[in-house]
Formats: structure tokens, sequence, C-alpha cells
């Protein structure tokens, strides 16, 4: 168990943490708000004991902030204000216990077991595991009533191990969770305790094998079979014949529910020839199976039952878009029966978001616009039309759009749609933009691409069909991950889309291993599955293909197999593989393992951050990394130059020779300033032709120098097209000194950006630096 | 520790049927049904189970009215009442809210965590 303790007072976070280390508690303390905030968002814990009153930020507002990121752990609030108001305000802010300080120290820890308890109460106070039980409030252990004298390492492993039964923990988050940061051990230091224990639960005579070793995975409790009468042990070993009970249930009952569905969809089709007088019915129907499909193993039956019932509480006039979605529920619905249930698992997050559904029209034609609006209505959006540019910029910043439907001609003089198209891409490129307009040439549709438009749709068209890929696009850009199966029994994929879907993943099933390179190539998935046993190419050489091409080498590869043996475990780690689940395949287990993959992914993209096509670091990452940078020299007081670049003519390079020429150019400009630069310096690609590079330790002068040779380095690169063409391109650059220019990022950007405009001005072609005299 | 008796009452047979299997195999407790209000009203006087499952949306007597009644029973009002409600309904939660009623279970649920649930909220300790 894990606490995080946020305390300023050194002699009692001491005495906190001794007293909680000595009952077996792990301890992280934080001596201030901030550095409290950073812990908590960075680590897993199972409490935060907050002090209130703590130096940068305070336990009250340290806890709002936490939960209004979605933090979901206890969080105990420790004060020496002992007033009402104080609590009121404490626990408002989202505290579940409020302790006056002096504590008690026995209440303390009595106060912190009840909240872990609130917090996962899905697990009975007492841990067992078959003849294995530990008592967290006692800390004592015992196996068959034997009484088991652990270390404190080997007690925390076994509560880990106890509080989740069958996750199979990985070494890194046996350790994120047993060991304070301080005290990272090695794996050979994990090992000696896994050992430990393995030797003291064989004393007692328990297997020493329960503490379970998955091959290139982790460890974790081993299944207990034989165990005695589920009755006494509790729910773990009871699953299987509770699950079997209700399984021999459901067959019985199975009919009855068909009848359920005849029902309702007799209440359906009556509404789409506009009878209402089955609807109640209906409703109540859509209302029963809602409540009992997940109970037993129908979870996604069950949202689609609710769903069905949400649309039926609307008393009349329903539209045909509503009665075609009613009926298409219905049908996935009857296809849920086909399949087998699956074990109970965490709702999957119902698609799209109140905030996703957000959408904003802009078109001149308000006619049009407001058909459209009553059209997205009805599929559940919430709609602001902005019938000109102008009135689209603020509504894009109050409203926060879900998604943009664009027209690109507006009647009014220099307003035109691929201007806002341009700005988006470059302030807004999450939110996704839809391009609805008259206008048909290829080069509309280019640059509409370019700009990172999600579909481009030609007037005139049918509402439902503009509806559709509106939802389609809001779908996609919220999809967790693109998803690549291989398996070449069409039943099992089937079922794992059927498993799949509700989480948001895009999912492309591929039955046949012989189009698998083509498959992945033209999906570009995030992460791939592989059954192990296939016709033509087996899992194993399609893994091993991937890995050798360095394109492919990180994508996540998870196994799907029916061999567990070590041999067979062993080959797919050999070949490459991440990670493998076996069949038949339980549920629960693929997508969290699967979500283990695709989490672990995104942070390393989120480390990278890479533009694609320069290689250089994307706007965000770079003024994160410059942030840092600009503190250091501050605090070793060296001088920091920020300079800003734009190639000059950019435009007509595009305009000219075509966009294959200027991403060339960019990429080739990128190449050269990644060369030029040294790894504590900063290169970044802000926009379009628009890029950053900081330089630590160098004063504006020198700057200007370094880029100077640099220009006269890049003017003389000859970009040849063909026989006749030579293309050579200049840049300009102004540059602005830290601190004197602007002591932060935006000051000296602004900056930065007048000596560019002055170098322009100028004639282009060359580097100026900042002068507050002129540049004011 | 003599077994506890717990009293569902709804009136849909299937969920009846995977509550009271679950609740025999999972708790090992003694479990009566009924499918109706009234009924489980008159099954509680007579059994005075250890808590009570309660279903919110009933044909006739209610889940809201069944609460009641129990509430005006002296023998019944001291018997903790567990809410079976659909996802959602929260609404008319505060209804409930002068009813006795110890806390809800939503529906679907997971059965095999529906042992440790109502261990939990009724703070049972085995």
């Amino acid at each position: 168990m894990k606490i995080l303790l946020v305390e300023d007072d050194e002699y009692l976070a001491q005495l906190l943490n001794q007293y909680l280390s000595d009952r077996n508690y792990i301890v992280d303390v934080a001596v201030d708000g901030e550095s409290g905030l950073n812990y908590a968002r960075t680590f897993d814990y199972d409490v935060l004991v907050l002090d209130v009153v703590l130096p940068k930020l305070d336990g009250i507002t340290l806890c709002k902030t936490l939960r209004s990121e979605h933090y979901q752990m206890p969080v105990l609030l420790l004060t020496a204000l002992d007033n009402s108001r104080d609590k009121v305000l404490g626990l408002d802010a989202g505290a579940d216990d409020y302790v006056v300080k002096p504590v008690g120290l026995e209440e303390l820890l009595a106060r912190i077991r009840a909240l872990v308890r609130r917090g996962r109460y899905s697990r009975p106070p007492i841990l067992t595991w078959g003849p294995l039980q530990l008592d967290p409030a006692t800390c004592e252990v015992t196996y068959d009533s034997r009484p088991l004298s652990l270390t404190p390492k080997e007690y925390a492993l076994l509560e880990l191990f106890l509080r989740s039964p069958t996750q199979v923990f990985s070494r890194e988050v046996i350790i994120e969770h047993l060991w304070s940061l301080e005290e990272p051990p090695t794996e050979n230091t994990l090992r000696a305790h896994i050992k430990g224990l393995r030797t003291k639960l064989k004393a007692v005579d328990a297997p020493p094998t329960l503490i379970e070793t998955i091959y290139g995975v982790g460890y974790r409790l081993q299944d207990y079979e034989d165990a005695p009468s589920p009755t006494k042990t509790g729910q773990e070993s009871g699953n299987n014949t509770t699950l079997n009970a209700i399984q021999a249930l459901w067959q019985r009952i199975k009919p009855n529910v068909l009848k359920r569905v005849d029902l309702l969809e007799e209440g359906i089709s009556a509404l789409a020839a506009r009878d209402e007088s089955l609807q109640g019915t209906a409703r109540q129907e859509a209302h029963k199976l809602a409540g009992s499909l997940g109970t037993f193993g129908y979870h996604y039956g069950s949202s689609l039952a609710r769903n069905i019932e949400e649309m039926l509480v609307q008393e009349r006039d329903f539209s045909q878009s509503q009665i075609d979605q009613l009926q298409r529920w219905l049908v996935e619905l009857r296809q849920q029966f086909q399949r087998h249930p699956t074990a109970a698992m965490p709702e999957p997050p119902t698609l799209p978001d109140p905030e996703q559904r957000r959408l904003l029209i802009v078109d001149d034609d308000r006619l049009l616009a407001e058909q459209i609006a009553e059209e997205a209505e009805t599929w559940g959006m919430d709609v602001k039309i902005a019938t000109t540019v102008q009135e689209a910029r603020p509504a894009i910043v109050t409203y926060s759009p879900g998604l943009i439907l664009l027209d690109l001609n507006f009647p009014e003089p220099g307003e035109d749609g691929l201007m806002l198209l341009e700005e988006l891409a470059r302030n807004r490129p999450e939110i996704p933009v839809v391009v609805l307009t008259v206008r048909d040439s290829f080069q509309d549709r280019l640059s509409v691409s370019r700009l990172g438009s999600q579909a481009f749709l030609q007037k005139p068209l049918p509402m439902p069909q503009i509806m559709e890929v509106a939802m389609e696009v809001i779908q996609r850009s919220h999809t967790a991950a693109k998803v690549l199966i291989v398996d070449d029994d069409p039943e099992e994929l089937q079922g794992l889309k059927t498993l799949l879907s509700p989480w948001g993943l895009e999912l492309e099933a591929l039955d046949d291993p012989r189009s698998f390179w083509q498959s992945l190539e033209l999906f570009m998935p995030d992460l791939l599955v592989l059954d192990f046993e296939m016709p033509h190419y087996s899992g194993i050489e399609l893994c091993q293909v991937v890995r050798n091409e360095p394109q492919w080498r990180k994508l996540p590869i998870l196994f799907l197999t029916a061999h567990t043996d070590s041999a067979t475990v062993d080959r797919i780690f050999q070949a490459g593989a991440d990670d493998y689940v076996s069949k038949p395949i339980s549920g629960p287990e693929l997508i969290s393992r699967l979500f283990n993959r695709l989490e672990r992914t995104k942070l390393l993209q989120n480390l990278a951050e890479l533009d694609a096509l320069t290689g250089l670091a994307n706007r965000r990452k770079s003024s994160y990394d410059i942030t840092n940078l600009l503190r250091i020299a501050l605090r070793h007081d060296r001088p920091v130059s920020f300079a800003m670049l734009d190639l000059d003519h950019f435009k007509p390079v595009n305009d000219t020779y075509g966009h294959a020429t200027g991403d060339l150019v960019l990429h080739r400009f990128g190449e050269m300033l990644r060369e030029s630069f040294r790894a504590d310096d900063v290169v970044g690609r802000w926009g379009g032709e628009e890029f950053v590079v900081v330089m630590a330790d160098t004063d504006a002068a020198s700057a200007v120098d370094r880029l100077s040779q640099l220009l006269q380095q890049w003017r003389s690169h000859e970009f040849l097209l063909d026989d006749e063409v030579c293309l050579k391109v200049t840049f300009s650059a102004g540059v602005a000194q830290f601190p004197q220019d602007g002591d932060d990022l935006p000051t000296l950007y602004r900056h930065a950006d007048r000596a560019l405009y002055r170098a322009k001005e100028a004639g282009r072609d060359r580097v100026f630096s900042y002068d507050p005299q002129t540049d004011c | 520790m003599s077994t506890r008796c717990i009293l569902i009452i709804d009136d849909e047979e299937d969920i009846r049927e995977v509550t009271q299997l679950t609740l025999e195999l999972e708790g090992g407790w003694q479990v009566l049904a009924a499918s109706s209000g009234s009924e489980g009203v008159n099954l509680a006087r007579f059994h005075h189970p250890d808590a009570i499952l309660l279903d919110v949306m009933m044909p006739e007597m209610d889940g809201l009215m069944t609460a009641k009644v129990l509430q005006d029973f002296p023998d019944t009002q001291p018997i903790p009442v567990l809410l079976l409600t659909a996802k959602g309904a929260m609404e008319v939660m505060d209804k409930f809210q002068d009813l006795g009623i110890t806390a809800t279970i939503s529906k679907p649920f997971d059965p095999l965590q529906l042992v440790p649930t109502i261990k939990q909220l009724l703070a049972w300790e085995e």
C-alpha cells in the first residue's frame, strides 16, 4: 500500500513516515503543494494525506486541482484548523476525510484503512486467496490458519497480489507500487524478495508456485482450482461455480429474453409505421433488457438496450433518422446473442462525449445551415451557426466545438474558408474540420487535405449523408487507437470486433495472413494483435517480419495463443512480441493488456512529438523544451538566444512547383537545422514555413553570426527540379536575447518576431537582432 | 454466526433468479424472493431478513411504496434496504432519502461483485 504524504512540517512528516513504514506502508513525502501535485500526477498511490496549510499550493487547492483532473484515489486532509467551515471547504474540495491535528496516529491509520476499503469497495476487508489470508488491519498473514512471519517487503508484495488476484504484475509495476522514490531496487532485489516469500509459503505447506512467474511479463497469483467450498473462501474461488450456474440459468431464460427483443422490435416497427400504441411496452422491455443483460455477461447488449430506452422515452414525433438509428441498434442487439457472454468488465466509454458533440457550422447560406443544424440535433448534437468567417473566429474560442463544418466561399471580400482552415490547422489542430462546398477543383481538394481537413464534401448533398460523415469524423478523431487483428478464424475475429469496438478503437480484422503486409501499410495500426497458429504464415513469422522493418520496430505486438507452455511463450518473445493473451480469450484481460500496451506507446510518442516532415520538434514539444532551457539559463545566469526563422517567398514555391517540392524544401531545411545545432539547443517547426531556434549559452551577436553563416550555406543549396529549373531558397530571421529582450517565452517570441518582420521589410534574406528602439 | 438471510423483491424473473443464485453461491446466504411489493412486505414481516434488495420499477406497488410500507411497520422498519436501480435513474433517489434506504446497487450488476458490495455497504464482517 503506497501513501503520498504532503506535509511541510518536517518533524511531523518524519514521525508519520516512521509510524506508517513500521506498519508496512510505503510512504513518499512531498514538502510543498506543488511537488505534491506532481507526485500525485506521476505515481500511483492508494491514499493521499494532505496538510491544508502548505507552501506554494495549499492542500485544498491541490485537492481541487486533482479532482478536476478526475483523480480518483482517496484524499485525507490533515489540519490544525478545526472549525466546521474549514471542514466544509475541505470536503467540498473533494477530500474524503478530514483529521484535525494533533493527530492520534492510531486513529489516522484506521481512517486511512477505511478510505482504502471504500476506494476499492469491491474487495472485502480481509484479503483471501484460497487458504491464504491477509488482514490489513493487523498485518497478519495466515495460510490454512498457520501464521506466516513476513518481512515488510514480502508482506507488501503479497498484499499487492491479493488486492488484484488475477492481474499479472510486471516488475516495473511492482517496483513502482512497493518502493518509494528514494530507494528504487534492482531487479535482483525484487527477485530475492519473491524467492523469500515463496520459501516462507513452502514452510507452511503452501505451494511455492502460489506466486507464479509469467515468463517475460511478471508475476501473479496462481489460480486456485481445487479450493474448498466457495461459501467459506469468499468470492474468488467461487467464481467458476457461480459463473457456470449463471451460464446454465442464461440458457434456460434465453428464450424469454428473445421474446422481449421481439416485443421491442414490434414496438419499433410500429413506430416506423407512425403507430405509437406499442411505444410504452417497447420502452419497458428495453428498460428490462438494459438492467439485466449485463448481469448475464452481455455488457454491450445492456448499453444498446439503454440507448434504445433513452430514445424511446421521447413522447412522439420520431424523425426518420431516429427510427433508422433504433433499428440499427436493434439489429446489433440481436447479433449480441449469437456470441458467448463475457465475464464482467468495466463499462466501455460511451462515445461521443457531450463536449465532442458540439458542432459549429460556418456557412453564409443560413437556410442550409439551419437545415443541417436541425438534422444534427436529431443526432444528439449541439449546434452553433456562424455565417461569416469573422463570426466563426470568436465562436471557435468560446464554444470550443468538437467538429467544424466549413464552407469555402464567402461573399465578403477577403473572407475565405481556406484562410480559416489554415488558421485552424496552425492554432487548433485538434479540432476536426469537414469542408462542405460547391467548389470542385483538384487544387481546392489538395489544399484542403493538406490543411488537415478530415473530409471534403461537395454541395448539394442529402442531410443524412452529411451527418454520417460528420459523426464518423468525430468518432475517428476521438478514437483511442487503431488496432489490426490477424486471425484466420472469422468467428473469432467477429468476437474480437464486438469486444473491442465499444472501446473507441478503430479495428481492422484480417483473416488471411497473405495480405498482411498490404493491410499493415494501408491501415497503419497503433497496435497489432496476431494469432499464433495460422495457415500460410504463422504469427511468429509475421512478427519477425514486422520487427525487421525499421519503420515498424516500435509497433506494439500482442499474441493470441492457445498454448502457454514455456517453450511457446519463449518463441513468442524471441520473435519480438510485447505480450500475449491465452485462448480462450478473457475479455477483461485482453482489454487491460491492450490498453496497457497502447498507453505505453502513447507515452513514448508524447515524449518524442516530432514533426513528421522535418524531423524537428513540434511547437508544443519545443515550447516545453525552451521553457526548461530558460529555467536552467536563469539559474546559471547565462544568456540564451531566441531566433524566429521564416523561409522567404515560400508560398510561390508551393504555387509554382507544387507542394511536393515545397515539402522537399522544408524537409531539407529541417535537416540542415538539425545538423547545425547542438543537443543543448532547441530547434522546432512552429508552423508552415516558420521555425524556431533557441541557442543555449549564446548572446544575440553570436547568434546573428551563426545564423548568417547558416544562411550563406542555405542560399547556396540548389534544388534541381529538372534539367532546366534550379531552385534556390533563402530565409529571414530575427533574434532576441534572454533575459535582456524578454524573460519569458511569449515576450522573446514577440520580440524575435518583430526583428524578423524588420528583416523581411528590409528585403528578406538576412538576419536581424531585436532593437528596442526600432522594434517597439 | 448464523447464516445471513436476504430478501429480494423484484418483478423480473430473470433478475430475481440470477440474484438469488449469486447470493446463495457466492455468499452462502439464505435467500427469499418475492415478485411483487406486497408479497415482499409479507415475507419481510414473517421472516425478518437481515437485508432487503428492492427493485425500484415494479408494476402496482413500486419500490417507493414498498419502502414506505416497510418503514410503517415497526418490525420491518430496522431492516436495511438496498435499492436495485437501472443506471441513469438517479433522479428518483431523493424521493427515497427519508425512507431508511441504506444504499443503491445499479443494474446491471456484476454477479461476482454483488456479495462483496453488499457486505461492504452493510459493513458486514465475516
